[in-house]
């Protein structure tokens, strides 16, 4: 009640310095203010009445707001603050400099990440490159070697493409059971971004590859040196050096000023801060190719050179992070999710709502592009207490389906650590809560 | 939109000396993927400018020959870019011990987040990788460290010379990582040519390039030789190999998929719940930090035990509050040991100890470390 005095002061206040309470618009202002304030205890959701949101004019309403020659590179709304990356102590290996933060998923909206979302992999820590003195260097089994400035890379023909980049680690932690009650962290080791750059294949036009030459060695300029080898197929296809990401420059996340973008392929294949590509006919034998991102199978043998991202999907709404705790009883609402395949291009999604058992089919909708995340869509009429085990199964142009875990597990066992695609379930539990589960037999 | 059949794009390599771009061998995608190809002005639904390929831009300059030396420092497995040198197991394990030893542990053991470098006797440990916990979540899991699991031996040097140590990489000599080479061998108790790699060892480039690592052949596809990339490609046309399913779109199963035993796995506790930030997808204001008080909340102690301390409790670097270890280094005055600290030193100091406090904070860290009673 004291601050309703203090309201009601603070109105006699302002009455006795603008005595002219001319217009009708302005007396509802006026009086509102003690509505407002007498409604507080009451939540929106439950107010019979009017909604003070609207018979009231808000704060910044009222008031100026910020002049343009503030945040002159914008930010998200201060109300946005917990849509962020987020990591955890199980993957902080090197001081998080051999680490990740992963992106929220669960906030994502349509198939673009933005860059300040996008997750953030390392294996030195994020270097910060001068762009004055980035050079790029490409040699080895081409007639005429070559060095660039940042600039002079940037006058190649530009491609514009919009692909997902995937830790092949993505889902990793979760072979032997579920561990993650988080979309974020179940499924967030990935992005996707429209990405800005030039083809390989344009600046080897006038390097001469010569016909032996088999592998490309992709070299980075940060602390780790990350390194990989790639079949120099990929580098003939769709292989890009890119430097915009989203209509700017890269992040230093993401490998300012030049990375390798390898469609589809693994993350860790993408080389950021770009220093070195070397032509050979043999292939090198990287750090990151062998003691990591190999997948060891029951036979004690691994796969290496294991390239491109499988086909996946996930149920994004509802998600562990955003419950449907709020919906009524025959309430009309949208299963969401995402589809992705470093193999081709989406083209079926289907969705079970009894753990794999039935399934429905789902609604793309939006752009479907190659190598790219796809929404996907399904209309349901909500049932006060009904419990469902919403799985998600996608398929690609190139035949692939997503595996169960049965079968994934049956036939690479739970030692691989890296390309795990089977099917997710969501629990939605009587009361709307969701939880992370795995269906296996 | 267009699909194109893979067969029906394959052209084949002119008999000229560089291959160009209109020439190159059109084949099924090498990771089993789908390949789209540009036709006349598009690529799948991206439309491209058809004038923009084929042209000859040559935009940079050729690299001279120092250039191409100071940054072609790769080591392939045939021995090209391995140095000449030679180290010693015991010069290793002294060096080991000065610049390994507080992320990597004991002989290799690992910890603090660091990898281990060895497991026991390689080849003993090399058994273990066919350990799977499938079947028997109970049983011991396969142990992938350098001993057992790297194919070659040229991946430890090469590793070694670029990105070690972690926090000032590229500081030892080839001399020092022909040693810590010979250590971590040491240690994984492997042998050349026959002979152990004992603690009298002394490793040089010809002995080098005879390593046999135990598990050579433990990966498929064999990525090796001429045949290297189409072994890849055969490998990746079977899903069976990789653990994928190809099947007819009016042929999946959608009713009835799953097995009677089916059931609800749950996470098992809390699971891994340690988040930072923690989860919430609340769209409230975050508390207000005083700008002020945050900083007279900085606690000098608290950035020591999550920064400094593995070294500086350790063997590695003078210890926090250890005046006799401090005396040589507090004789240079204040000022260089603040200097030092900021920017680092090669003697294993990460600027600022790989924290990215400000200088004023660090100094207060600095000044706990030498507060002696």
């Amino acid at each position: 009640m004291k601050k309703l005095v203090d309201v009601l002061k603070k109105n006699s206040l302002q009455k006795t310095q603008e005595p002219k309470l001319t217009s009708r618009r302005e007396f509802f202002k006026k009086t509102g203010t003690l509505s407002a304030i007498a409604a507080t205890a009451i939540s929106p959701l439950t107010l019979k009445g009017d909604d003070d949101a609207i018979i009231h004019h808000p704060e910044w309403g009222q008031v100026w707001g910020d002049p343009v020659t503030k945040n002159l590179y914008g930010m998200p709304s201060k109300y946005e603050h917990n849509n962020t990356r987020r990591y955890t102590k199980l993957l902080a290996s090197g001081n998080y400099r051999a680490s990740i933060a992963v992106t929220p998923i669960h906030e994502s909206e349509g198939i673009i990440t933005p860059n300040g979302l996008f997750f953030n992999r390392t294996h030195g820590g994020v270097a910060h490159i001068d762009p004055k003195k980035y050079r790029l260097m490409i040699h080895g089994l081409v007639k005429k070697p070559i060095v660039l400035t940042l600039e002079q890379l940037k006058r190649y023909p530009k491609v514009t493409r919009i692909h997902f980049i995937e830790c092949p680690a993505n889902g990793g932690q979760e072979w032997r059971r579920p561990q993650y009650n988080s979309l974020q962290f179940a499924k967030g080791f990935m992005s996707c971004a429209q990405w800005t750059g030039v083809y390989i294949k344009t600046l080897l036009e006038d390097l001469g590859l010569k016909p032996e030459a088999k592998w490309m060695l992709a070299e980075g300029s940060d602390s780790s040196e990350m390194a990989r080898t790639v079949p120099i197929e990929k580098v003939l296809d769709d292989a890009m050096l890119v430097w915009g990401q989203n209509g700017e420059a890269l992040r230093p996340e993401q490998g300012y000023p030049v990375r390798l973008l390898l469609p589809g392929w693994e993350g860790n294949l993408c080389v950021k801060w770009l220093k070195r590509l070397e032509f050979a006919s043999e292939p090198w034998y990287a750090k990151e190719e062998t003691s990591k991102y190999t997948v060891l199978k029951p036979d004690g043998k691994a796969i290496q050179h294991f390239y491109a991202n499988e086909v996946n999907s996930t149920v994004v709404s509802p998600s562990p992070e955003k419950p449907w705790t709020d919906l009524k009883d025959g309430e009309i609402v949208e299963i969401e999710g995402l589809a992705w395949s470093g193999m081709g291009t989406i083209t079926r999604v289907d969705l079970s709502f009894d753990g794999g058992r039935n399934y429905v089919e789902a609604n793309l909708k939006g752009l479907v592009l190659p190598k790219c995340w796809t929404r996907w869509s399904y209309i349901h009429k909500y049932k006060k207490g009904e419990r469902l085990l919403l799985t998600s199964r996608a398929m690609d142009d190139a035949g692939y389906i997503q595996p169960t875990i049965d079968e994934e597990v049956g036939m690479i066992g739970v030692e691989g650590v890296y390309h795990r695609n089977a099917v997710e379930t969501w629990e939605v539990t009587e009361n709307g809560e969701v939880n992370h589960v795995q269906i296996r037999s | 939109m267009f699909k194109l059949d893979h067969k029906l794009i394959i052209f084949s390599i002119l008999a000229s000396a560089t291959i160009s771009f209109a020439q190159i061998v059109k084949k099924p995608d090498i990771a089993g993927g789908v390949y789209y190809p540009i036709v006349g002005d598009q690529t799948h639904i991206y439309k491209v400018n058809p004038n923009a390929y084929g042209l000859k831009l040559y935009k940079g300059r050729v690299p001279t020959k120092n250039e191409l030396k100071a940054w072609d420092k790769d080591v392939m497995p045939d021995g090209t870019g391995l140095p000449e040198g030679k180290g010693s197991v015991e010069k290793g394990e002294e060096l080991y011990e000065a610049k390994c030893i507080m992320c990597h542990g004991d002989f290799g053991s690992g910890g603090g987040g660091y990898p281990a470098l060895s497991a026991g006797n390689a080849y003993e440990v090399h058994e273990t990788l066919k350990n799977n916990r499938w079947k028997d979540p109970e049983a011991d899991g396969p142990i992938r460290v350098f001993g057992s699991y790297w194919p070659q031996a040229s991946t430890l040097f090469w590793y070694i010379k670029d990105a070690m140590p972690h926090q000032k990489t590229k500081t030892l000599t080839n001399d020092e990582t022909y040693a810590l080479v010979a250590y971590i061998l040491n240690i994984n108790e492997i042998e050349i040519d026959g002979e152990e790699v004992d603690e009298e060892y002394v490793l040089t480039r010809d002995k080098f390039l005879k390593i046999q690592m135990p598990n050579k052949d433990g990966f498929v596809p064999n990525i090796d030789g001429k045949d290297g990339v189409e072994n890849v490609r055969k490998f990746f046309s079977n899903p069976k190999n990789f653990g994928a399913i190809k099947v007819k779109e009016s042929e999946r199963c959608m009713t009835n998929c799953q097995k009677a035993s089916a059931k609800v796995v749950r996470i098992s506790g809390e699971g891994i719940s340690d988040f930072h930030p923690p989860i919430s997808v609340e769209r409230s204001l975050p508390k207000e930090v005083n700008k002020e008080e945050k900083k007279s909340n900085f606690n000098p102690q608290k950035v020591f035990e999550t920064n400094c301390a593995m070294c500086h409790n350790g063997e590695v670097a003078p210890g926090a509050k250890n005046k006799g270890a401090w005396a040589k280094f507090i004789k240079k005055g204040i000022e260089k040991v603040y200097e030092n600290g900021i920017k680092g030193t090669n003697n294993g100091m990460p600027p600022k100890g790989g924290s990215s406090i400000s200088d004023e904070e660090f100094k207060k860290v600095v000044d706990f470390m030498l507060d002696f009673d």
